[in-house]
């Protein structure tokens, strides 16, 4: 019994907090690593009415203080939240009988904690780097972002070993803060096919809320931020229905909403565009099933999990070529890559798979054949319990074990 | 140095070897990082922090708690994990003395020079109130309390109702100054042994 692996992971969102991409990913990493016979355990931040200790389906959850006092900016709040998390884990820690082997931190947001507690118990310490600030930024601006690009830096450096989720996040991330290469390892994000098991009921009607039966539906999920380039679908729109009709469908929200707007009022296509906010899941599981085309149109893309999610759907994807999404869809086989930052280009991949039945029909097939075999969260987890052994053979022979 | 803390640290270091106290001291500067031993017997352990670009001392603070994190560590485990007490001055280590105290078992004495309070009086923003709730942490997470004055152990009452008896009054002009120190710390130092 004393053999079985343990892990401690560190995230600021886990549901029923969902925030980003991170929550579900740790969720569904976590689950996965359990049935592998890893004993995770996830220290995370509170929710209101989520248990302060749960256990969901062989995972611990313990959610921690995330610092309620008013914060003088959000940055300033996650390194106070961290002080908590930090605190918190380490009792939980103690009260293991220190049983822990790993400690695996998700991003910045819990650098400090996961820094920290590696030194104090000196255990070895993982990082997944989801995301990084130069990257989402397009470069450091600012304080605030030098600050955080230092910290990332600061948490890779610490690191024993850095997960990237995609190819591109390997360079990128090895390029951002001159990491050796043997210390950074891909293992792609994954994605829960059951989740679409049995929403097809009354999708005809579902569907009709929000088109017209004559309309094909063109959907985006994301966040309504400049790296998401959102605003290169919008300047698509028109372009789109030059051939074919069609109603644009926005999931999402974020600053650039109102700018946005604007340009649609401007153009005169409020009855075309549809900007839906933040959706329950349901009904974004039943968006992502009705849609004729998913688009993924983004600037900057770690990974890409919303175009794997529509292939999981078998709606057809058109993405920029960028990041992760390049890695994701093969060109003409899983999807249309288009050139990023062009709205023509997008415009014609999103005409192509909307015309062509044919066509639309042998990438979405083919898309969620790849997803099958390749973004499975069960091999994922065996890829991840890999690495967390590696590690701890390295590990044994340093002068700390 | 910043303000007159630094020398009555030094000061209370080398009395505290001279009665054969082991000292270490964990501390800040930019440049002059790593561990040395001082003529007097003190270890000074200096960390800069890792983070160069901040924007506020509570960022610039809270990263750099865990180097004195590392720090106090590295002294642990090198010392075969005997550390019996940890002195923090002030609000700037709190953290890392309550994740030191809750990860290593080690209780500490929280030695109030001055309170948020104080520095910026009628200050409520959300800056200052971070640092009382780092402040009022401490109060709640410390073994023992030490104050300087009767008025500031009232203070301390007065402002996070901290009950009395927590807090040692240890004044430097009295002549039982060291005396009055290792008392605290020996009252202190079994603190979480005996829970």
């Amino acid at each position: 019994m004393k053999n079985k692996l343990s892990v401690m992971m560190f995230t600021w969102e886990f549901p029923p907090r969902v925030i980003g991409g991170i929550s579900p990913h740790v969720f569904f990493l976590s689950k996965s690593l359990a049935k592998t016979g890893v004993k995770v355990h996830v220290v995370t931040c509170d929710f209101p009415g989520a248990p302060a200790h749960e256990v969901i389906d062989g995972v611990d959850v313990y959610r921690v203080d995330s610092y309620k006092n008013p914060a003088p900016d959000f940055a300033t709040w996650v390194y106070l939240m961290n002080l908590n998390m930090q605190k918190e884990a380490a009792v939980i820690v103690n009260k293991l009988a220190n049983k822990i082997d790993v400690f695996h931190a998700h991003d910045w947001l819990v650098a400090t904690a996961g820094i920290g507690l590696k030194h104090v118990f000196r255990k070895p310490l993982l990082v997944t780097m989801h995301s990084t600030e130069i990257g989402r930024r397009d470069g450091l601006h600012t304080d605030t972002e030098k600050m955080i690009h230092e910290t990332e830096a600061w948490l890779t450096y610490e690191a024993w070993k850095v997960i990237c989720c995609s190819d591109y996040m390997v360079s990128h991330v090895r390029w951002a803060f001159g990491l050796p290469e043997d210390k950074l390892v891909m293992i792609p994000n994954g994605v829960n096919l059951s989740v679409y098991d049995g929403i097809e009921n009354d999708l005809a009607s579902f569907r009709a809320k929000y088109a017209l039966p004559e309309e094909k539906i063109v959907l985006y999920v994301g966040r309504l931020v400049y790296e998401k380039g959102i605003h290169v679908l919008i300047n698509a729109v028109s372009k789109v229905l030059e051939k074919i009709n069609a109603k644009f469908i926005i999931v999402g929200s974020g600053y650039m909403k109102e700018q946005l707007l604007n340009i649609v009022r401007s153009m005169r296509l409020e009855h075309k565009v549809l900007f839906m906010g933040f959706v329950d899941d349901e009904t974004l599981l039943r968006l992502q099933k009705c849609a004729d085309v998913s688009v993924v149109p983004s600037l900057f893309e770690p990974f890409g999990i919303v175009a794997l999610e529509a292939m999981a759907a078998k709606s057809p994807v058109v993405v920029s070529d960028t990041g992760g999404l390049s890695e994701i869809i093969d060109h003409d086989v899983t999807g249309f890559k288009a050139y990023p930052n062009n709205p023509e280009s997008l415009a014609w991949g999103i005409n192509k798979i909307l015309l062509d039945e044919n066509y639309k029909n042998y990438v979405r097939e083919n898309a969620y054949r790849k997803v099958q075999e390749k973004y499975d969260w069960q091999k994922i987890a065996q890829q991840t319990k890999a690495i967390y052994k590696a590690v701890l053979g390295e590990f044994s022979k340093s002068f700390w074990a | 140095m910043v303000g007159q803390l630094a020398d009555y640290i030094s000061a209370l270091a080398t009395q505290l070897v001279k009665n054969k106290v082991e000292t270490h001291v964990v501390t800040y500067h930019d440049s002059m990082t790593d561990a040395v031993e001082e003529a007097s017997g003190v270890k000074v352990a200096r960390v800069a922090n890792p983070v160069r670009t901040h924007i506020g001392v509570l960022t610039w603070d809270l990263t750099l708690n865990q180097e004195v994190e590392r720090a106090v560590a590295n002294i642990y485990y090198g010392a075969n994990k005997q550390i019996d007490l940890i002195n923090v001055y002030d609000w700037h280590f709190i953290p890392a003395a309550v994740t030191l105290k809750n990860a290593l078992n080690i209780p500490f004495v929280y030695s109030v020079e001055s309170l948020e309070n104080q520095r910026s009086p009628n200050s409520n923003t959300p800056y200052n109130m971070s640092i009382k709730s780092i402040e009022w942490l401490g109060f709640y997470e410390a073994e023992k309390v030490s104050a300087k004055s009767e008025w500031m152990r009232d203070e301390v009452v007065r402002i996070y109702s901290v009950p009395e008896e927590k807090i040692h009054i240890v004044s430097p002009s009295s002549d039982t100054w060291i005396k009055d120190v290792l008392g605290l710390y020996k009252t202190a130092a079994g603190g979480l042994k005996s829970k």
